[in-house]
């Protein structure tokens, strides 16, 4: 019962904020959905509590059929495990705090009642994912957080660019869910259900199966995990799918917090962790996740040293960071990408309801550039960001540490290629986090500032009502690693998330961890310090050296600048292609404008208005042609098929 | 015999027969009278048709059984929603007369036949009921040149095509002996049995109903006459019609022709009719004519289910025909609350900023677009889901591929529609709608966006009715 | 002398098609396009009374009968149509119901 409201208080809010808005007020609007999302925490927090401490039994708390008919039975079910209640109780908590931080920082913007409503649309529709009981509920609440994020970030839909970005973020997780959907559709094929309860049992007996297809042989399973986990990348931002993350920060910096902390990206890491039964018994897609995952970690980490825009350094730490929680997932550690999952949505929210206070404080400029030497005006907000960034960069004993170090272990215990290849590209992001962390500290806080005097004269610390719920987020920011290292992957892991993690009969990665050699382990926080300290001496003691070494490696800067210019690849590969199709087709057809192809930034007009058309040309002889061609094409068909 | 298993029909018919006279004879105005009368007629053949016997009848021409009531019920609801929706609009167009309602009535009848047909000549003389009077409600608005070259055109072409479809069932007759569904799968039992000539017949019946559900390449009237005709004709054309043609051409491809392999005919009409709604809408600048293109993509959907011929893809096609006969007449009623001035306008571009200036009706055509582009959790997904799952448990990968594939291309242009409504300067509000369009439009939005917590029962109905066909 | 069925058939294909061509060959006069109509479903009538005659079956007789009812209504329909459009354009040339294309 206490679990259901916490899943559907959110909703309650978001329907009374949404649909009364206007009627009740922008003030009783927020009043509403805070309660709810309040409401909500506690409860999400209590039912963990019972779970995990009082010893109270998994189940699931059935809401009603849904479909049932012959072979497919559907309920609504939510599902009390674990794996579920920990997201619930870490979705509930870090929504909350960015509903309150939202009262602040929206309080001078046109439509609150909306906002309001929208973020607890998507709160709600993560709360469906994570508690559901089968894929068919969990593609729900999976389209619904798309949705959502897609109002959310063209919410200032007068902003081209942020209608650009609301649709990118669609159609590039539109690609991902295409996988997913298959992914699913193979899996009900194979197993018969897409209920967890008749899943999970019948994966083992199927293990042997293989797809011919093009005469080769595929693992069933590694076929479907592979389409789950396409539908991951497309969410968790992930190598090849990650392009629609970045552009995401057009929303409200709120926004960003949800999407980068607690919902959206999460899922991804999330369903890994729930199909883990599934994924055991398929170590090529293991190997895959792992591929991707640390290629990505390196990766965006390498981006996020040049940008110049907060909010984007922040955005490609979440990338990184994402990747580091599917390294762990495709070394068999389950536990410790949900354990860092659940630590870096902490420190995540904090560095951008942070990045808000900072944006906020220097009158809406975003370019780090331009900022510099404030750090006594917004003390509490300085002292945050350091908080959150040496979290993020694991430096004992923030929360970063136990689960950074612990998914590095992971990977360098597991023993395969891929793991090495894993543990190496982490430890190298590691440094690159640490470095980027505090470039970001330094160029933001430190030094001379660059803005103009008016803006300087403007610079003031946040409200109560945004910095209490950074002091909040800040705690858990420091505290969440060691309150909670033991439990999720220490001594006490069998107890704690009982059987809603599946370790395969061969996985003993979270024993193994505890085995490594001490240097190996030691590496990644070396490497940390080691790139505050490259930072310190580039940006504090040399400030000369970026500029000259930008100079010097400029082909490097500016492909690292340009994010690799995988957009401009996507662009040139699939966007232009389509257009040209889309253009070729109808050129025969009419005067057209094309726009909202995918990524239609710019509206198109092909030739003459007046071109008279050769396919529907309007004329009846024609019709009438074209119907005795199908006629004559079909019945040849028809006689050659007999 | 059992006349009365025609009960609904005839009941209709007669009923038709004294409203004609009723609007004739009495003085004064008695449009409105002869539409409200028109409504109570259909909720009455509802009543009768859900509470019917099943059986055969009139030697063997008539037959009802679960998937005729099924798809009896789903066309009287869409003609009551599109006469619904005409009152209005006739007025406001100036068109109002008490004929309309009468002419849907008399289609209706027809459509009813047509899916109740077991014989070819209740077939075909359903069929043209329905076509006669669909010609002249194309060209109801006399004044205005675009609707009578709507009713031109979709007059020639379907004349044609309905001769092409006797010429068939002439010689479907003549190679198999008699004109009855079942004496004809008798006739001929495997598909050794079909003779070339029997071959053609069937190929140009085939063809003769594709015309009317407007499959590839049968399509080329469906884009004049959706933009010429008057909305609540269009959204009437896009409903009941596409209904009664689908539901008999799966009993026509399942009964008499059953042993005859159409399979591969079904499945080049499905992808062709997908692969060119899709790419056909991208171009549109008319709302009208971008549902044509989007309807036309639709069917190739629905035949997904058709081409897998199991009872699982028969229950997919029903299940798609419902979702999609409510996104339809929602849309179209979307359409019809487009005014500006005491005109209709219908360019995409009209509805830029509706976001703003109408944030209910934006909603609305929001929901209905992205049912459209088949988005969960709305009713859209939900039928193409059924259909696919059909294709894929027979194993034609290649439909399912393409549906999806189309499937993301057409979210490009229901996308765009959003798009200009949220994202684009707001023009001139539209004029003050009708109650019995807001009904239509919320109605079937709610409809649309919450069929997915009450699946089960439309799905274990149209499970009995896809049955009753094998 | 008997006239096989097969020269019936024959005829009525000839028949059929010069009324399918008549349609879209035909570049001048919607009322060809109407007598084309005619001609198919005269083609239609021979067929059906040819086979009834063969298969020593009234059907076929009988559905003649309904499709000479149809066509009558249907021509009546179509020529009340082509009248309306007629005083809409003050044209019935075929080539002339291009207005909506694309």
């Amino acid at each position: 019962m206490i679990y259901a409201i916490a899943v559907f208080a959110p909703l309650a809010g978001s329907l009374i904020a949404g649909l009364f808005g206007r009627a009740i007020g922008d003030r009783a609007a927020q009043a509403v959905t805070i309660t709810c999302m309040v409401l909500a925490s506690l409860c999400g927090i209590t039912a963990f509590a019972q779970l995990v401490w009082g010893g109270a039994p998994t189940g699931t708390v059935l809401l009603g059929t849904w479909v049932d008919v012959d072979r497919f039975h559907l309920a609504w079910a939510l599902r009390y495990d674990t794996l579920s209640a920990v997201m619930v109780a870490m979705v509930t908590t870090i929504a909350t705090l960015i509903h309150i931080y939202s009262v602040g920082y929206m309080s001078h913007d046109k439509s609150i009642a909306r906002f309001f409503s929208y973020l607890s649309l998507f709160s709600f529709a993560m709360l469906m994912l994570v508690t559901a009981d089968n894929l068919v509920q969990l593609f729900f609440g999976w389209e619904g957080v798309g949705l959502a994020s897609y109002l959310l970030i063209g919410f200032w839909y007068d902003r081209p660019s942020a209608c650009a970005a609301a649709m990118k973020a669609f159609i590039v997780n539109r690609i991902g869910d295409l996988g997913f959907a298959l992914g699913i559709a193979l899996l009900f094929w194979t197993v018969g259900s897409v209920e967890f309860s008749d899943i999970f049992p019948a994966i083992a007996a199927h293990q042997g199966e293989f797809y011919n297809l093009l005469g080769s042989n595929f693992p069933v399973m590694d076929v479907i995990g592979v389409l789950l986990f396409i539908g991951a990348m497309g969410k968790s931002a992930q190598i090849g799918l990650h392009v629609w993350l970045p552009d995401a920060m057009e929303g409200p910096t709120p926004v960003s917090a949800l999407i980068h902390a607690a919902t959206m990206v999460t899922a991804g890491v999330f369903l890994m962790a729930r199909m883990s039964p599934l994924l055991e018994y398929a170590p090529g897609a293991l190997a895959f996740v792992g591929f991707i995952g640390a290629t990505t970690a390196l990766f965006a980490a390498t981006i996020g040293c040049v940008q110049n825009d907060i909010k984007r350094v922040i955005a490609y730490s979440t990338c990184s960071q994402l990747g580091y929680m599917f390294i762990a997932a495709g070394a068999g550690a389950y536990q410790a990408s949900i354990f860092h999952l659940f630590t870096h949505a902490f420190f995540k929210a904090l560095l951008f309801l942070g990045a808000g206070s900072v944006i906020h404080a220097m009158s809406d400029e975003q370019d780090i550039r331009r900022m510099g030497g404030i750090w006594r005006k917004i003390p509490i907000t300085y002292t945050v960001f350091w908080i959150g960034s040496l979290a993020l960069a694991g430096i004992i004993p923030f929360a970063g540490y136990y689960s950074k170090d612990a998914i590095l272990e992971a990977a360098f215990a597991s023993g395969t290629g891929i793991g090495m290849y894993g543990y190496v590209c982490g430890v190298a992001a590691a440094f690159l986090t640490a470095f980027y962390s505090w470039r970001l500290i330094i160029l933001t806080f430190h030094g001379a500032p660059r803005a103009d005097h008016h803006t300087m004269e403007h610079v003031h610390e946040s409200p109560l009502v945004m910095t209490g719920p950074l002091m909040a987020l800040a705690l858990g920011a420091i505290c969440t690693g060691f309150v909670f290292h033991g439990q999720f992957i220490g001594a006490g892991w069998h107890e704690f998330w009982r059987a809603s993690i599946f370790n395969g009969p061969n996985n003993h990665v979270l024993a193994d961890m505890e085995e490594i050699p001490s240097l190996a382990a030691l590496l990644p926080s070396i490497v940390g310090i080691a790139g505050i300290a490259t930072a310190y001496v580039m940006y504090v003691l040399k400030p000369s050296l970026p500029g000259a070494l930008a100079e010097r490696f400029g082909p490097v800067y500016r492909l690292l600048l340009n994010k690799w210019y995988v957009d401009e690849l996507y662009g040139a590969v699939f966007v232009q292609p389509y257009r040209r199709l889309a253009r070729q087709l109808w050129q025969v057809g009419d005067a057209i404008i094309i726009d909202g192809v995918p990524n239609g930034l710019a509206s198109m007009t092909t030739e003459g208005s007046g071109r008279v058309a050769r396919l529907q040309s309007g004329s009846l002889a024609m019709y009438a042609f074209a119907m005795l061609i199908g006629l004559v094409v079909l019945a040849a068909l028809f006689l050659l098929v007999r | 015999m059992n006349w009365a298993l025609a009960l609904p029909e005839i009941v209709l018919a007669l009923c038709g027969m004294a409203i004609l006279l009723l609007g004739v004879l009495r003085r004064g105005d008695t449009t409105a009278l002869c539409g409200w009368a028109v409504l109570a007629a259909f909720v009455l053949a509802a009543a009768l048709v859900a509470t019917g016997a099943d059986g055969h009848a009139y030697h063997d021409m008539f037959i009802v059984d679960a998937f005729a009531r099924f798809a009896k019920l789903l066309i009287l609801t869409g003609a009551a929603l599109a006469c619904l929706l005409a009152m209005d609009w006739n007025r406001r167009e100036g068109i109002a007369r008490f004929e309309f309602p009468v002419l849907a009535l008399f289609a209706t009848v027809g459509m009813m036949l047509m899916v109740s047909a077991s014989s070819f000549m209740s077939l075909y003389l359903g069929l043209e009921l329905q076509s006669l009077s669909l010609y002249v409600m194309a060209a109801f608005a006399r004044d205005d040149v675009r609707s009578s070259e709507a009713g031109l055109k979709y007059f020639v072409l379907g004349a044609l095509a309905s001769g092409l479809l006797l010429y068939g069932i002439s010689l479907v007759y003549g190679f198999s002996g008699g004109l009855d569904f079942a004496g004809v799968a008798q006739a001929v039992a495997s598909p050794e049995l079909a003779s070339p000539g029997f071959i053609v017949g069937v190929m140009f019946v085939v063809v003769g109903l594709a015309f009317k559900i407007s499959a590839v390449p049968f399509h080329m009237w469906a884009p004049d006459v959706y933009q010429g005709a008057p909305t609540p004709v269009t959204a009437f054309f896009g409903t009941a019609p596409k209904v009664a043609a689908m539901a008999l051409l799966l009993r026509v491809l399942g009964v008499p022709f059953v042993h005859v392999p159409w399979i591969p005919v079904v499945m080049l009409m499905s992808i062709g009719s997908m692969l060119l709604g899709s790419f056909g809408a991208i171009a549109q600048t008319n709302i009208k004519r971008l549902m044509a293109y989007s309807s036309i993509g639709h069917v190739g959907y629905a035949l997904i289910g058709l081409a897998a011929g199991t009872v699982d893809g028969v229950r997919g096609v029903l299940i798609y025909l419902v979702t999609y006969v409510f996104m339809n007449i929602g849309s179209f009623a979307v359409i019809a609350a487009m005014r500006r001035r005491g005109r209709a306008v219908e360019n995409i571009v009209d509805l830029a900023g509706l976001g703003r200036t109408d944030p209910g009706l934006a909603l609305a055509l929001a929901v209905f677009m992205f049912s459209m582009a088949g988005i969960p959790p709305l009713a859209g997904f939900f039928g193409k889901l059924y259909v696919f799952l059909a294709a894929v448990q027979r194993g034609q990968w290649t439909l399912a591929v393409i549906g999806v594939l189309t499937s993301v291309i057409g979210a490009v242009y229901y996308l765009r529609v959003i798009k200009v409504m949220y994202f684009d300067a707001p023009g001139e509000p539209f004029e003050a709608r009708a109650t019995a369009t807001s009904v239509l439009v919320f109605g079937c939005a709610l409809f649309t966006a919450l069929f997915f917590l009450f699946p089960s029962a439309i799905v274990a109905s149209a499970d009995a009715a896809a049955r009753s066909l094998f | 002398m008997v006239v096989p069925l097969g020269a019936y058939l024959t005829v009525a294909a000839i028949v059929l098609v010069i009324g399918i061509f008549g349609i879209f060959i035909n570049r001048k006069n919607v009322i060809v396009i109407l007598m084309s109509v005619e001609l198919i479903l005269l083609a239609v009538n021979l067929n059906l009374v040819a086979f009834s005659a063969a298969l020593q079956d009234l059907a076929g007789q009988v559905m003649a009968m309904f499709v000479l009812t149809v066509a009558a209504a249907e021509a009546a329909i179509g020529l009340a149509i082509l009248v309306v459009y007629f005083r809409n354009r003050g044209s019935i040339e075929v080539e002339d119901v291009t207005l909506m294309k694309g």
